[in-house]
């Protein structure tokens, strides 16, 4: 199974690259504006959706480091051990610092890895720049550490981490603006409208500039541009800064440590008076209509939502999440198709619901990723309540799969309606489409969060954080993201006969059954794709022995 | 107690790990009424024994019979029989330990007033009333097991199985969960335990069990346990430190 599976993400990665490859290498030649300025603002769009790379990079590592610090520097119960012991408190937070930094980077690196080869690969780069951009990537990604391990350390000479609640809607709000910073300063809708530019000057002048002078992405940007066209020297004279900046702030870090980590890992042991804070009127309205379930689903929804409540470290999150549809629904909103008359038409737009449809997917299984997949695993030690309990293991996961399922669709069915809002779709079959994609896209994900989830369950994990950003969840977002694909293609045989269909083209005899076996091919693939991770849990969960 | 009348039945128990086997056939009754202590060195097969008569852990042969309910064709009737209290209490930390009755009590399916009557009656038997609405996460070890304890028993269950109940217990909670323990037994429930402390399993147990390597050495009641190792005016202690040849260890190391 994990031989499968790893055979599959190392799939997705060379389509991801292949993919990639062609769109970098058509954009890169900019045919469409000729053979002397086309490749010459096809290599400047290049640098720039570089630059905006290694800047969202920045920041997915920037905020996972502090979470993981959070985790490795306090929250392991191994380290009462480690403090007990007469081992240096700088060698202890040393040790922590690198196992941290492999946390909380290796995901995001493996993301993100087939998408720097394309770049590499479609600049024509040598073999040499390849290897030296590993290094030059390996000291960008332990800036971000830095950063992460120095906050958490300050942060937690302040607050107490285990009551994380104001640490995390401190971080969360940092996250947040740090994003819609983000976002708004990449302006990437101007590269698509000339009508922001009133010369062609303007427009290669905007897109030469760096989005923020003093960033570190633009270092390690400016340093692999060089790279990739084989000037070895700039690219070392533009990572020098980085590595003088790294130098300082590990010796920072290293000061900071000595200081202050004891003292804030003591202080995080610290509880809190009044333990349960805030939230209890949320808690109260949410549980409130449990009363009309039967008994079983009532007490477990009922603990679910109080532990989520009173877990800082998962309900933060929703500011996150909240984030990325903000972000996601901003992005939509800005889409310049109308600025592109040739390009623009009703028509698009229906095509571009058909699309629409995955990408709330994608959001809806990070969603899960965080949320539901951990739902076994945060069960923890007290799983043995359960097990020795009249409750079947199938119920509890059909209760949890239920419980998870309805918010999931809420989310799903809302982010729809306001993008099909947004797109103005006029076709009700693209219409209902579209709804019917994300329903099951959602019943899907749920089930291989809930599945998947029970087989990788992590029960003495000390975070949801840290169960979510496993092999396990890894392997989750690597199978949701198959079945979206897996729909999309099954759906393509309909859409493509629907099309004809509006433009009366010949059907030929064959293709309404080829129709409808297609349709009947999707329900029978949805449900193998709900069934199957949901009676893979279910044999994991009646295996697992409790310690 | 009635020893006609077997509540708890193992048949040919035996659970194995690879190739070692934590537990040998293990044959075993317990009957209605009946305080029933299981005690044996670290490692021997005791909280095995318990995982597995509450279903927490598979066996890899035999059978388990409880009230004569199968665990392995009924398991839900069987394991409603049972109130269990592990020898860590690992609890759900962000429940308050009324929030974590609620809990326990709904997967029994037992009626709210009476989780919120016998919960009311048992935190205040234990001293714990007035953190009735405390997180679990800032109790200490002993005040956790006391809510075990307490949860374990909202069902009125007819078997209470304990692994290790005066760990991390202080005195006065040590003295009331033995007498907790004799009214049980009293009102006729069964009460499965296992203790290192043989003190507690002295004055309470009807019958004992020593377990050694995952086999049953020695079963009987404290004269018969004294007639068996030719012991007559020892205490358990002596008879458990002969039954498990630990006596033979060295004296240093003793």
């Amino acid at each position: 199974m994990r031989t499968l599976l790893f055979f599959c993400a190392i799939l997705i990665s060379i389509v991801i690259y292949f993919g990639l490859l062609e769109f970098l290498t058509y954009v890169g030649k900019g045919e469409t504006l000729g053979p002397t300025l086309g490749p010459v603002i096809g290599y400047f769009i290049l640098s720039k959706l570089l630059e905006m790379l290694f800047m969202a990079l920045f920041f997915m590592l920037l905020f996972s480091s502090i979470i993981s610090a959070l985790s490795f520097l306090f929250l392991d119960e191994e380290l009462s051990t480690l403090m007990a012991s007469p081992t240096k408190i700088i060698t202890i937070f040393r040790s922590r610092f690198i196992l941290m930094t492999i946390d909380s980077s290796w995901m995001t690196m493996i993301f993100f890895a087939p998408v720097f080869l394309a770049f590499a690969t479609a600049m024509r780069a040598e073999a040499l720049s390849y290897l030296l951009f590993i290094l030059f990537l390996c000291l960008f990604v332990l800036l971000p550490n830095i950063c992460g391990a120095g906050t958490a350390v300050l942060l937690s000479s302040f607050f107490p981490v285990r009551q994380m609640r104001k640490v995390f809607q401190f971080l969360s709000i940092l996250v947040l603006t740090g994003l819609v910073f983000f976002i708004r300063s990449l302006e990437a809708e101007k590269l698509l409208n000339t009508k922001h530019f009133e010369k062609v000057s303007d427009y290669l002048l905007s897109i030469q500039l760096p989005l923020s002078a003093y960033s570190p992405s633009v270092l390690i940007h400016q340093s692999s541009m060089h790279l990739f066209n084989g000037n070895l020297k700039a690219a070392f004279s533009n990572i020098f800064p980085l590595i003088i900046i790294l130098v300082f702030g590990l010796l920072a870090l290293n000061i900071l440590a000595s200081k202050y980590y004891r003292s804030a890992w003591q202080f995080s042991l610290e509880a809190l008076d009044n333990q349960i804070l805030g939230m209890e009127w949320l808690r109260k309205i949410l549980i409130w209509p449990l009363k009309y379930f039967k008994r079983d689903f009532k007490v477990i929804a009922e603990k679910e939502i109080t532990t989520f409540l009173r877990d800082p470290a998962v309900f933060s999150q929703i500011f996150m999440m909240g984030a990325i549809i903000l972000v996601y629904a901003y992005n939509l909103s800005i889409l310049p198709l109308k600025d592109i008359p040739s390009f623009y038409s009703k028509s698009t737009n229906n095509a571009l619901v058909f699309l629409n449809g995955p990408f709330i997917g994608f959001i809806i299984s990070a969603i899960s990723m965080r949320f539901v997949y951990p739902s076994i695993s945060m069960e923890g030690r007290a799983f043995w309540s359960v097990k020795s309990s009249p409750i079947s293991p199938q119920r509890i996961m059909f209760i949890k799969f239920t419980l998870y399922l309805f918010p999931m669709l809420v989310l799903s069915l809302i982010l729809c309606t306001i993008t099909n809002t947004l797109f103005e779709v006029s076709h009700s079959y693209m219409l209902w489409l579209s709804y019917f994609n994300v329903i099951m896209i959602t019943f899907v994900v749920t089930s291989l969060a809930i599945g998947v989830g029970t087989v990788f369950a992590n029960f003495s994990a000390d975070s949801a954080l840290k169960i979510s950003g496993s092999y396990g969840g890894f392997i989750f977002m690597i199978l949701s993201g198959l079945y979206i694909i897996n729909l999309i293609i099954l759906e393509l045989y309909p859409m493509y006969r629907t099309t004809f269909f509006k433009n009366n083209l010949d059907l030929g005899y064959a293709s309404p059954s080829l129709f409808w076996i297609n349709i009947i091919i999707i329900f029978v693939c949805t449900a193998s794709w709900i069934y199957i991770p949901f009676k893979k849990g279910l044999n994991a969960i009646n295996a697992y022995e409790p310690d | 107690m009635n020893r006609t009348e077997p509540i708890i039945r193992f048949t040919n128990i035996q659970k194995k790990y690879g190739d070692f086997a934590a537990l040998k056939p293990i044959n075993l009754e317990i009957f209605k009424g009946e305080l029933f202590g299981f005690l044996g060195p670290n490692g021997a097969g005791k909280t095995t024994l318990i995982r597995i008569l509450t279903g927490i852990i598979k066996a890899t042969g035999g059978t388990v019979s409880i009230g004569g309910f199968s665990l392995e064709k009924e398991p839900e009737s069987a394991k409603r029989m049972l109130g269990y209290v592990p020898d860590r209490p690992y609890l759900y930390e962000k429940l308050s330990p009324l929030e974590y009755f609620d809990f326990m009590g709904g997967l029994y399916n037992v009626k709210q007033s009476e989780i919120t009557s016998i919960g009311e009656k048992l935190l205040k038997l234990f001293d714990l009333w007035n953190k009735r609405n405390d997180l679990i996460e800032s109790f200490s070890h002993g005040m956790k097991q006391k809510v075990a304890m307490s949860a374990a028993n909202l069902h009125k269950p007819d078997i209470l199985v304990v692994d290790e109940p005066t760990v991390g217990l202080d005195p006065k909670s040590v003295k009331l969960a033995k007498q907790f323990f004799k009214d049980m037994t009293l009102e006729g429930k069964t009460i499965f335990l296992t203790t290192h402390t043989l003190s507690v399993a002295e004055d309470l147990c009807d019958r004992i069990a020593i377990i050694r390597s995952g086999e049953i050495a020695a079963i009987g009641t404290l004269e018969e346990l004294q007639t068996k190792a030719s012991m007559p005016n020892n205490n358990l202690e002596d008879i458990f430190l002969k039954i498990t040849e630990e006596e033979n260890l060295p004296k240093a190391i003793i």
